[in-house]
C-alpha cells in the first residue's frame, strides 16, 4: 500500500477528521472505518444517500426492506454489499418483521447506528456501478440537530455530502389531521435549504424524494401522493415547490396488517401480523435517474 | 326502500373523476389506459336473470321452483353442471390452527375438525362481481347485517360510485376482467357469496383445502398446495416478479390435489371466521376494529413464511385493500343435488 493511500484510508471521507489506522469507528463521526477503506479502494468518490425523517417514522424498516429488495434484485436494479457490517441493518429488519415484530429502535447514539455501504447498477448491464453510503440515522438526532445546527456533526457532514435525499413523512399521522408531520417535514426541508444556500430565485439541484410512508393507512395517499401531500403536507409541499428544482412525491408503506398487544407491564405493543411492501423502491429509482 | 335511498344520495363524486365524460375510456394519472368494461342489459325472464348473473347455486336451491319453468330444467341441468365444473369437494378431516400469534414448535394450537364441503376452483373475479354491482347488490340491504348499513357509503369505486375500491364508474378495468376482484371489505364478499347462494369458507376450511390435511391413513400435511417446498413459477408471490395481480386461472402447477387454484399467492383471501389470536402469555391482540381471518399471501407479500398453508393473520374486516379477494363455499348438505 503506498503512503498516499495508507494516508487516505485513514482520513474519515464523512467528516474528514484524521485517525488511526487500527481505529473501526471514526473518531469525529463514528462512521465504521470499513467504510471508508472501502470507499477509498474504489478510487471514486462514493454517492451519499440520506434517508431522513422524524422519529417513528419508520426510517430503519425503509431502509431495511430498500435494501433488502436491492439485494433481492427488486426493481429494475441490483446491489451488492460491501462488507458484512453493510448486511446487518437489512438482517435486523427483515428478521424481526418476518417474525411479525418491528426492529429494535435506533439509538441516538452514533457509534451504535448501522451504515450501509452498496455497489447499485441497473440490472444485466453490468455497468454504471456507483456506490451508495446510506447510514441509518436516529431521528431524535436528526431533530436534535435540526434545532441546533452542527449539534450532531456526522449528520451535518453526511446532508452536506448527499447527493440526494429521501425524505420520510408519516402519512398516517397526516391523514389525521395532525400537522405535526407538516411542520417537520417543513423543518427538515428548510434546513436542507439552508445548508445548500444558493441566491435567492434559485432552486436547490439536490433531488429529494419525499415519502409519505404508512399509507396503508390512508388508501387516498396511494391514488394520488401529490394531491395528498397539497391538501395534508401543505407548508411541506409549498416550500419542495418553491425551493427545490428536482423534487417527487411517492406513497409507500411496508406493513400489510396491523394489530396491537401488550407486553407483560401493560404497554401497547404493536404487531405487524404480515407485511405487503409497497412504494418502497420507487422513490429511490427516482432519485438514482435524477443524480 | 328509503333507507337505500338515503344512502346512495348522499355518496359524493370526486371532482377530477367526475371530469371524466366518457366512462367507457378513462386515462388514469398514472398514465394507464383504464378501459371499462361495457354494461349488460338484464334479461325479463327471472330465470335467465339468474343464468345470466351467475347465480347457478341460487338456481339450484330453488330447482323445484324452475322445473315448470319454460327452459327450466336446460337451466337447472346447466347450473348444476357448472358448479360441478367450478367447485372442488374437500373430504372431512382435521384442521389444526395455533392459537398464538408467533408459530413455530410449541405453540399453542387447536384442533377443529371440518365436515366434507365445497370450494370455489378460483377467486371471485371482476367479471363476476360486476354483475353483483350491475344487479344492485350494494343497495339490496337484506344481503348487509344491518349494524354495517351506515358504512355501505364507503364501499365506493374511485369515482364515488358504489363498486369495488379501484374500480371508475362501477365499472371493472376491461384488462382485469378475468382478475380476482380487490378492494373489497369482508362484508362486500360477504355479501357477493350470499347473492350468489354461497358462502365464505371458514379458516379451518381454508386452511384444510391448502394444507390439504384429509383424514387417510397417511398422515398428509402440505405446507403449500403443491407440496412442501416454495416454487416461484407456481404461485404470485413478491418474489415472483410480477408485481400485480394474476388472472384467476394462471398457476396452473400451483394447483391442490383437487385442482383449487391459487390458494397461495396472487390475493389474500377473506375467511367467515373472526381472526382470534393472543400472544405467547395469553394475551389478546386486537385490531382498531374487530379483525376477519384472511388467507394464503398475495403479489405483494414478501416473505416466505407469511404465505404458507397454516399461516394465520387478519385484516379488518372493512379493509378494502389492493390485494385482498375471496373465494366462495358451499355446504354439502345444500350440493346433494350435484350428486343426482
Amino acid at each position: 500500500m503506498t503512503t498516499a493511500l495508507a494516508e487516505r484510508i485513514n482520513h474519515c471521507l464523512i467528516c474528514e477528521a484524521k485517525n488511526e489506522p487500527e481505529a473501526v469507528l471514526c473518531c469525529e463521526c463514528s462512521a465504521p472505518m470499513a467504510l471508508i477503506q472501502e470507499a477509498v479502494q474504489q478510487e471514486r468518490e462514493p454517492c451519499i444517500i440520506s434517508i431522513i425523517g422524524d422519529t417513528n417514522v419508520g426510517k430503519t424498516v425503509y431502509l431495511g426492506f430498500l435494501l433488502d429488495m436491492l439485494s433481492k434484485r427488486g426493481g429494475d436494479l441490483e446491489a451488492i454489499p460491501k462488507g458484512a457490517y453493510s448486511v446487518n441493518l437489512q438482517q435486523s429488519v427483515i428478521g424481526h418483521l418476518s417474525h411479525r415484530m418491528f426492529p429494535p429502535k435506533t439509538p441516538s447514539e452514533v457509534d451504535q447506528w448501522h451504515w450501509a455501504y452498496y455497489q447499485v447498477a441497473p440490472r444485466g448491464r453490468g455497468v454504471g456501478w456507483f456506490d451508495l453510503v446510506m447510514p441509518d440515522m436516529a431521528g431524535e438526532a436528526l431533530a436534535a440537530e435540526i434545532e441546533a445546527p452542527k449539534s450532531y456533526h456526522v449528520i451535518h457532514n453526511l446532508l452536506a455530502k448527499s447527493e440526494g435525499c429521501i425524505v420520510l413523512i408519516d402519512a398516517a399521522v397526516a391523514g389525521t389531521g395532525s400537522p405535526l408531520p407538516d411542520f417537520f417535514g417543513l423543518k427538515l426541508m428548510s434546513y436542507i435549504d439552508d445548508m445548500f444556500a444558493v441566491k435567492r430565485g434559485d432552486k436547490l439541484d439536490v433531488p429529494v424524494a419525499v415519502v409519505l410512508c404508512k399509507a396503508d393507512y390512508c388508501p387516498d395517499c396511494f391514488d394520488n401522493p401529490h394531491i395528498f401531500a397539497r391538501t395534508n403536507l401543505n407548508r411541506t409541499w409549498n416550500i419542495c415547490e418553491t425551493r427545490f428544482a428536482k423534487v417527487e412525491f411517492f406513497a409507500a408503506s411496508v406493513v400489510g396488517s396491523l394489530a396491537y398487544g401488550t407486553d407483560e407491564d401493560g404497554n401497547v405493543v404493536s404487531v405487524p401480523l404480515h407485511c405487503a411492501p409497497r412504494g418502497i423502491l420507487e422513490p429511490f429509482q427516482w432519485l438514482l435517474s435524477q443524480l | 326502500m328509503p333507507l337505500k335511498f338515503l344512502f346512495r344520495k348522499a355518496t359524493r363524486t370526486k371532482p377530477e373523476q367526475a371530469a371524466c365524460e366518457d366512462p367507457r375510456s378513462v386515462r388514469r394519472r398514472d398514465g394507464a389506459a383504464y378501459e371499462l368494461a361495457p354494461a349488460e342489459s338484464p334479461e325479463a325472464d327471472p330465470l335467465k336473470r339468474l343464468w345470466q348473473q351467475g347465480r347457478y347455486a341460487v338456481i339450484v336451491r330453488q330447482g323445484q321452483q324452475w322445473r315448470t319453468h319454460p327452459g327450466g330444467d336446460a337451466l337447472l341441468k346447466g347450473a348444476i353442471n357448472t358448479l360441478e365444473q367450478r367447485m372442488a369437494l374437500l373430504p372431512e378431516g382435521t384442521v389444526t390452527l395455533p392459537t398464538t400469534f408467533l408459530e413455530g414448535p410449541g405453540t399453542p394450537e387447536v384442533d377443529v375438525d371440518v365436515p366434507a364441503f365445497l370450494l370455489a376452483c378460483i377467486c371471485v373475479t371482476n367479471a363476476q362481481f360486476q354483475k353483483f354491482v350491475d344487479a344492485g347488490g350494494y343497495d339490496e340491504l337484506e344481503l348487509w347485517p344491518k349494524d354495517i348499513w351506515p358504512h355501505l357509503i364507503e364501499f365506493h369505486d374511485l369515482t364515488g360510485a358504489p363498486a369495488p375500491r379501484f374500480w371508475m364508474n362501477g365499472r371493472h378495468n376491461k384488462r382485469l376482467a378475468n382478475h380476482p376482484v380487490v378492494g373489497v371489505s369482508w362484508f362486500e364478499a360477504r355479501a357477493y357469496a350470499q347473492w350468489v347462494g354461497l358462502r365464505l369458507p371458514t379458516e379451518a376450511e381454508w386452511q384444510m383445502a391448502a394444507s390439504w390435511h384429509i383424514r387417510s391413513s397417511a398422515d398428509v400435511y402440505r405446507r403449500f398446495p403443491w407440496g412442501d417446498a416454495l416454487d416461484r413459477d407456481k404461485c404470485n408471490l413478491w418474489l415472483s416478479g410480477i408485481g400485480e395481480t394474476a388472472p384467476v386461472d394462471a398457476y396452473p402447477k400451483g394447483a391442490s390435489p383437487n385442482n383449487i387454484l391459487q390458494l397461495v399467492g396472487n390475493v389474500w383471501e377473506w375467511n367467515s371466521s373472526d381472526f382470534e389470536v393472543t400472544d405467547a402469555g395469553g394475551r389478546p391482540i386486537l385490531g382498531e376494529m374487530p379483525m376477519k381471518g384472511v388467507r394464503g399471501g398475495a403479489f405483494d407479500t414478501y416473505f416466505e413464511n407469511q404465505a404458507t398453508s397454516t399461516f394465520r393473520t387478519g385484516l379488518i374486516a372493512l379493509a378494502r385493500t389492493h390485494n385482498t379477494g375471496f373465494r366462495c363455499a358451499m355446504d354439502l348438505k345444500d350440493a346433494t343435488c350435484l350428486k343426482e
